[in-house]
């Protein structure tokens, strides 16, 4: 791994001639400083919005969840689909830090440790709308499979929600422990800066007393290597499971093979939005320029065409099953309810396939992909559009299914419903706030790991050292 | 190999001192568990020793500060056990249902001393434990908070001595009794001592939708004014021009019975009844019609007319083609059915009745289909009468006036002329049991009894006799209004005696009261003589001519209508019947104007047949509102679009409107539509050829239970939801709906392999108790009796309009309505949808916590102390059965008090003590979060078992009877073990296998409700019906 040899022609994942030295000031420097003013007002927002969707959800428990406009039609609504929405966001992180790190990608060092925050945190706020959508959500702790004394009685397996439940915890977990094990080295770099007592203190516990041995970095490494390979099925088996609470079930709309792939795709294509999102705000903020360079933000929207592309394809091949499978029922959801722009929810569909589908083909243009504004305009379009995606196939399904005489009346969402919503963006910047305040939003040690294949300066002198043997460069340089 | 030491720091090379101290110490630093004395407990660090102290003390504080808000309820034990008394039996009592002149013979059943529940009596020969709606709900009114709960005086409370001897005082003549229809013998009997003694007195019956037209034109041509009995079930050929008989026309549930006969379609004989049907606004009857023509509503009696005319071999008058033919088919059915035939009328013109008289002497219906040696009582009141005595009080000619049942002050369309009239009357006295728009204006209020709580009888018709007997004390301070009148005219006697010495002598002494009372009925000794009357046609010719010199109507015709759940306002102020959907418009919670496609077009800017507007309509419950003027009254009521509404005619229903002192479920409730009715000739006329109508700009939501009613889409017609076909088809090929089936099963091993071929899972036997449910959608009528009955059996919460509108209703039992064909003149057929208890419930496997499961009985059951509500079920269920308790609609949350400002008015009063007396014990009173849906009465099936068992032997059908089935006046429900090739279920099942189908059977979710296809007796039109339903 140490001997990697890097082409001239790719572009530096750290710009600037930058030294480890540097490197650590660079993304160490804000923790250390007072937050900035925008800081201060970022924060108290997010903390108001969570503080709503607090009251939102007191109002649900306490009166019912008939403070939302949900009905004997539409089960769920705006629940559901946020909650799809987080979770699919919550995908980025772990397939960046996991998949991307088996696949050897250098790149995803510059943006690792926020995506995988991004991920946490997203898991946090998807894990919301499962408990308080209940009923009765103080009874939420009969979806645990425990030992209990009411008799033979247990959870039930076949449910597609009871695996939401291992698959989410278990997703929440890995990624927890992956992302944290990652910030240990850089939690004891700052810890060795720290110019007060208690600083010293908090930063200790937080670094486990590491002390950047040989022995730590090669456990490190080795756990590194064993949390990727369990996250990695994890990343194809979270939405995909998600995915199974419609796919198993006899709605029109839902009943759909071809979910699984779809929604992967579909979450990552969100999740790499959602990291296109901060990203561009944290270099900006944090002037971290240098290290997520127009190289990662053109990977990333690489991504992003990509999977916009596989989804594009899966709703295409959908509408194509409405009309080939001669199913009236899925040919009326698909071709009435969804595709009918004049259909009351018609103008969803659309939004839909505007967002994801057609507006992501201007990243085919290098120029595009290179341009800062475009791609922060666009990571909100898709995230707009997929939060559609999950409106249309839960509410869309819903709402005019077998029998004409349930169909619903419109649904719209009540001020609670969306306060819960909004309270989940609280708590997801209040969280990214205190993160960027207080750990390195950058994975220095892993920067400094690819420094010297890939840092531009050191790309630099390599059109110098090329000319010489490789036996010479390793032993010039490979320490 | 030499084992190598390897050191990890230089520390632990050269062993040094701080070495050793850092192995030694696994904490490096001190621990904080230090008890400083001097500092608070809050100051101090963690106080380890005491940590357990603390965490005791707080967790037991936590807990005694919690119970001590508990609520306290109180139980009063029996101090003696009463002998007839088994807690937890239910008793059942023979009793009467009596409104105004509705009569059904009921049985209360009664549980820990409350009556909870209606059932019909079975051994009365008129409804055979048929009911209504109106009577499943009536037990909801023996609770109502707004009862009257003690006799007043200018609106102070007083006694009845002091009342009594007031009255006493005051009353002078001329005294008029003011009564709504009497159906029973005793009370006539009562009032007739009382008149007596009163000299100059007299008695008024005021009916608020009154048959005076019937019952003047049966005096003209017969001599009688009286309304005949009427036997649907011995017509071949009935025709209706207006005459709702299955939903408000006279006595609704002995018709739906009789007309259920004759629409049963047997395999083996596959004739049935063929009904033709006039009206101007879709009916309850006119959706169950195998055909059915539009008409003006001033066009009635043109239809009469013609239709006399064509039987006595004339020409047709009336020029609409599509009329033509259908008084042409409708004379032709008539005339080959000679003897066999009926038609009836709904009009109140004495001069169209003497013609529906006239076509019924010229099919020989008397003696056959009419009985005129059974006259009916259900109503009695004359227009004219009723007129005179507002005349009278007017003049000031009355001095007493006292009223029982009836309601002029909001059900007359003159009504200020009525309280003008009411204001000169020196004493009146209401005997009315709320306070009605009329009993606010009486000055002495001695409030009657619930019938739940009274002594009395009925005679719905001559010599059927049905009891009355109490089932609870009374509630209230409260008196019988007989008790009142016997009182007041010197008797020695009370009411209870009075009946008791009256019916002795004629049912056979005590032993014979005693049994009539157990029966709840005394019927004829013999029946099937059918007779006619001597008819005179001497009024029929001038009856023609008034008739064709009637004035045409105008632009726009206006028809007012009963609704089948509030009828005339009886049932306003009732929860449960005003959350009961119309089965015409589905609506909750109001009146409305209907309109027709046709004018929604010209007046509302809404086009049904282009979807995006019809789309925009049925979605956004706020309809526009209209106003409609008639004889310079007004009124403003959102429009409902309703196909089969006659183009140049809207309809409004009355019974709305009613004053806030009726209960809370009025309040904000429609608009009276009384005033707009007007006298016509004798005889109030329900309709008005002369309206003018405007959109005002502004919306008004309605509730609506059901938003689109066509089962036919874009991508085809939903066959495997609804199946229906033509006689004519049904007689070509029988096994036309098996073929259907077996076509759409195909590619899963067809009918017989479906079972298993339709699954990868393995198959299960289902050996033992199976339950299975047959609905036959053939005599089913949709009349909605089974939908409160469902309501009131498992305590099924009214959850009030603001719900209703955001789609939260919890009935458990519905009936779709869906419309086929042609958007302006659609047929209509009902489908009741229960929850299908499948096999293979999609429901079950989604549940994360096993909530719903199925019994080894084959029922899909729920249990609701498991639920932790995520709504997957419901959302999985493709019948949308599942019901969801979005707020605490009981009052059983565990959270205490939160329903106000959450759930209205009318659902804080279902839970008040005095209301929550109706719920049934039996079945558990679900709390906020839970799934509810039905459970095919479980607790009834559980009964039926131990009662078996008790007696040891095996379980039999008249065992059990669910809710539903029980309430159902034309058996359309049967219910049983499928697994027990006796019982009726099973029978139904084979020997009936052609029209039987499941709903969406494709889906493999095997259900265990069957339905019986939908046949209208149609002979020509089968291939275009063919290709109408199959496009």
């Amino acid at each position: 791994m140490h001997l990697k040899y890097e082409s001239q022609l790719r572009e530096p994942l750290v710009n600037g001639n930058k030294n480890y030295h540097q490197v650590t000031e660079d993304i160490i420097r804000p923790i250390e400083a007072k937050p900035a003013r925008l800081w201060y007002i970022g924060f108290y927002i997010a903390v108001a919005l969570l503080l709503f969707g607090v009251y939102s959800v007191y109002r649900d428990v306490t009166y019912g969840i008939g403070q939302w406009n949900l009905n004997k039609t539409i089960g769920w609504g705006w629940d559901i689909t946020n909650f799809v929405w987080w979770v699919g966001i919550g995908h980025a992180g772990t397939l960046i830090s996991a998949i991307l790190l088996l696949f050897r990608q250098g790149w995803r060092t510059g943006v690792n440790r926020a995506a995988e925050a991004m991920t946490i945190f997203a898991v946090m706020c998807a894990g919301q709308f499962p408990i308080w959508h209940m009923g009765r959500v103080w009874m939420a702790f009969f979806v645990l499979p425990y030992p209990n004394t009411r008799g033979p009685l247990w959870v039930n397996f076949n449910s597609p929600l009871l695996w939401d439940v291992f698959a989410i915890s278990t997703y929440f977990t890995v990624s927890l422990l992956f992302w944290y094990s990652g910030l240990i080295p850089d939690m004891a770099t700052v810890r060795d800066r720290a110019f007060t007592k208690l600083r010293k203190r908090l930063y200790g516990i937080a670094s486990f007393g590491w002390s950047g041995s040989t022995k730590h970095w090669q456990r490190h490494e080795s756990l590194s290597l064993v949390l990727a390979g369990l996250s990695t099925p994890l990343v194809l088996s979270v939405h995909t499971i998600v995915s199974f609470d419609f796919a198993t079930s006899v709605i029109p709309g839902w009943h759909t093979t071809i979910f699984p792939p779809y929604f992967v795709a579909g979450a990552i294509f969100s999740g790499f939005a959602m990291v296109q999102t901060l990203m561009v705000i944290i270099r900006k903020v944090f002037q971290m320029e240098d290290y997520i360079t127009m190289g990662h933000i053109e990977a990333m929207n690489k991504v992003i065409v990509l999977t916009g592309s596989i989804v594009g394809i899966a709703y295409l091949t959908e509408l194509f099953m409405g009309w080939y499978s001669q199913n009236k029922f899925e040919g009326y959801t698909f071709w009435y309810s969804r595709a009918n722009l004049f259909s009351p929810y018609g103008w969803s569909y659309w939004g839909m396939m505007t967002c994801n589908v057609l507006s992501p083909q201007i990243f085919w243009f290098r120029k595009m992909r290179r341009n800062l504004f475009v791609t922060f305009f666009m990571s909100v379009i898709v995230n707009i559009g997929m939060w559609f995606e999950r409106f249309v196939i839960i509410v869309t399904s819903l709402y005019r299914d077998y029998l004409p005489s349930s169909w619903s009346v419109y649904y719209s969402p009540s001020i609670w419903e969306v306060g819960f919503y909004v309270g989940t963006f609280g708590l997801f910047f209040t969280c990214f706030f205190l993160f960027a305040k207080y750990a390195p939003v950058i994975a220095v040690a892993e920067i400094k790991y690819v420094l010297k294949t890939s840092g531009e300066s050191f790309k630099d002198n390599m059109g110098d050292i090329e000319v010489q043997q490789v036996e010479a460069f390793v032993h010039d340089h490979a320490h | 190999m030499e084992q190598k030491k390897h050191w990890q720091s230089f520390g632990e090379l050269n062993q040094s001192e701080a070495y050793h101290k850092d192995v030694k110490d696994e904490f490096r630093e001190e621990l904080p568990f230090v008890a400083d004395e001097s500092s608070s407990f809050l100051q101090a660090k963690a106080p380890r020793r005491d940590f357990l102290k603390y965490l005791g003390f707080s967790t037991a504080a936590a807990a005694v500060a919690a119970s001590c808000e508990m609520p306290i309820k109180r139980a009063i034990p029996f101090a003696n056990k009463p002998e007839d008394v088994v807690p937890g039996n239910a008793k059942f009592y023979a009793t009467t249902y009596v409104q105004d002149g509705d009569v059904i013979s009921v049985l209360a059943k009664v549980r820990d001393g409350r009556p909870i529940k209606i059932e019909g009596n079975e051994l009365s020969p008129l409804t055979k434990g048929g009911t209504s709606a109106r009577a499943q709900a009536s037990v909801l009114d023996l609770y109502d908070t707004a009862r009257l709960r003690f006799p007043t005086i200018d609106g102070k409370e007083t006694t009845f001595e002091a009342i009594d001897k007031a009255v006493a005082g005051a009353m002078s003549g001329p005294v008029v009794l003011l009564t709504s229809t009497i159906t029973s013998p005793s009370t006539k009997e009562v009032i007739a001592q009382f008149l007596a003694k009163n000299p100059g007195s007299r008695h008024v019956t005021y009916d608020a939708v009154s048959y005076s037209g019937m019952l003047l034109a049966n005096e003209a041509t017969y001599g009688k004014r009286a309304i005949p009995s009427y036997h649907f079930e011995n017509a071949k050929a009935i025709v209706s021009i207006g005459a709702d008989f299955l939903g408000t026309w006279i006595s609704p549930v002995e018709f739906s019975r009789q007309y259920a006969t004759g629409k049963k379609i047997d395999e083996k004989k596959p004739e049935m009844s063929k009904h033709i049907h006039f009206e101007s606004v879709p009916s309850l009857t006119g959706s169950n019609a195998d055909e059915k023509y539009l008409h003006r509503p001033s066009e009635m009696g043109a239809v009469v007319l013609s239709l006399l005319n064509v039987i006595s071999g004339q020409h047709v008058t009336v020029t609409d083609e599509k009329l033509k033919t259908g008084i042409q088919k409708a004379a032709k059915a008539l005339l080959d059915n000679k003897g066999a035939a009926l038609v009836v009328c709904g009009s109140n013109d004495v001069n169209i009745q003497i013609l529906v008289n006239a076509i019924n002497e010229a099919i020989g219906a008397g003696g056959k289909t009419i009985d005129w040696s059974v006259p009916v009582n259900h109503r009695q009141g004359i227009d004219a009468d009723f007129a005179k005595l507002v005349a009278d009080m007017n003049a000031g000619a009355v001095g007493t006036l006292l009223i029982h049942g009836a309601n002029p002050a909001y059900s007359w369309f003159a009504a200020d002329a009525f309280k003008t009239g009411l204001a000169k009357v020196k004493t009146t006295v209401s005997f009315n049991s709320k306070a009605d728009e009329t009993t606010e204006l009486c000055k002495y209020v001695i409030p009657d009894h619930h019938y739940l709580e009274s002594w009395g009888d009925a005679e719905a018709k001559a010599g059927h006799y049905s009891f009355i007997q109490p089932t609870i004390f009374p509630l209230f301070k409260t008196r019988q209004w007989q008790d009142s009148l016997l009182k007041w005219s010197g008797a020695s006697v009370d009411y209870l005696a009075f009946l008791k010495t009256y019916w002795s002598a004629k049912v056979g002494g005590e032993t014979g009261w005693d049994k009539a009372l157990q029966d709840g009925v005394v019927n004829p000794a013999t029946t099937g003589n059918l007779s006619g009357a001597t008819y005179n046609a001497g009024p029929v010719t001038a009856a023609m001519a008034a008739v064709s010199a009637a004035k045409k109507g105008g632009k726009l015709e206006l028809v007012l209508y009963e609704k089948i759940g509030i009828g005339a306002g009886q049932g306003a102020a009732n929860p449960w019947l005003q959350e009961m959907p119309d089965p015409i418009t589905r609506a909750t919670w109001d009146n409305y104007v209907i309109v027709s496609p046709a004018l929604a077009r010209t007046l509302l800017n809404i086009d049904l047949n282009i979807g995006g507007e019809a789309d925009a309509y049925e979605v956004n419950p706020p309809k526009k509102v209209v106003k409609v003027t008639v004889n310079g009254k007004s009124i403003e009521l959102p429009a409902l679009i309703i196909p089969g509404t006659q183009p140049d005619t809207i309809a409004i229903a009355v019974g709305y409107g009613r004053s806030e002192k009726m209960g809370k479920a009025v309040v904000g409730t429609g608009k009276n539509a009384f005033p707009l009715a007007s006298m016509q000739g004798s005889t109030v006329s329900f309709t008005n050829g002369e309206v003018t109508i405007a959109a005002t700009g502004d919306t008004y939501p309605v509730a609506l239970t059901q938003t689109h009613n066509r089962y036919d889409t874009a991508q085809g017609v939903r066959t495997e939801v609804m199946k229906e076909l033509t006689l004519a088809e049904y007689k070509e090929n029988p096994t036309e709906i098996r073929e259907d089936r077996e076509k759409e099963l195909k590619p899963w091993g067809g009918l017989e392999k479906f079972e298993s071929q339709g699954t990868i899972y393995p198959v299960y036997d289902r050996p033992g108790i199976r339950w299975g449910m047959s609905v036959d959608l053939n005599t089913c009528t949709g009349c909605g009796a089974c939908v409160v009955a469902c309501t009131a059996e498992n305590n099924v919460s009214v959850v009030g309009k603001p719900e209703v509108l955001r789609g939260h209703e919890m009935q458990w039992l519905r009936i779709d309505k869906y419309y086929s064909g042609d958007m302006d003149d659609p047929k209509v057929v009902f489908q009741p949808l229960m929850c299908q208890q499948c096999d293979n419930a999609p429901c079950e496997n989604v549940c994360p916590v096993a909530a719903t499961n199925h019994s080894s009985e084959g029922l899909n059951q729920m249990v609701y102390n498991r639920c932790i509500g995520t709504r997957y079920c419901a959302n999985n269920c493709p019948y949308k059965v599942r019901r969801f308790n979005w707020a605490d609609y009981t009052g059983a949350d565990s959270f205490p008090d939160n329903q106000k400002g959450i759930v209205n008015d009318v659902v804080l009063d279902m839970n008040d003590d005095l209301t929550r007396m109706v719920l049934n014990p039996d079945v558990t009173v679900r709390s906020r979060g839970v799934m509810e849906k039905c459970s095919f009465c479980v607790q009834r099936l559980q009964e039926a078992k131990l009662t078996a068992k008790r007696e040891s032997r095996p379980m039999v059908d008249k065992d059990i009877k669910v809710a539903c089935q029980q309430a159902c006046p034309t058996n359309a429900i049967n219910f049983g073990n499928a697994n027990d090739k006796d019982s009726i279920i099973s029978r139904t099942r084979v020997e009936n296998p052609n029209r039987q189908f499941y709903v969406l059977e494709q889906l493999h979710v095997l259900p265990n409700v069957t339905y019986m296809a939908k046949v209208r007796n149609l002979e020509e039109e089968a291939g275009e019906k063919k290709e109408g339903a199959h496009a």
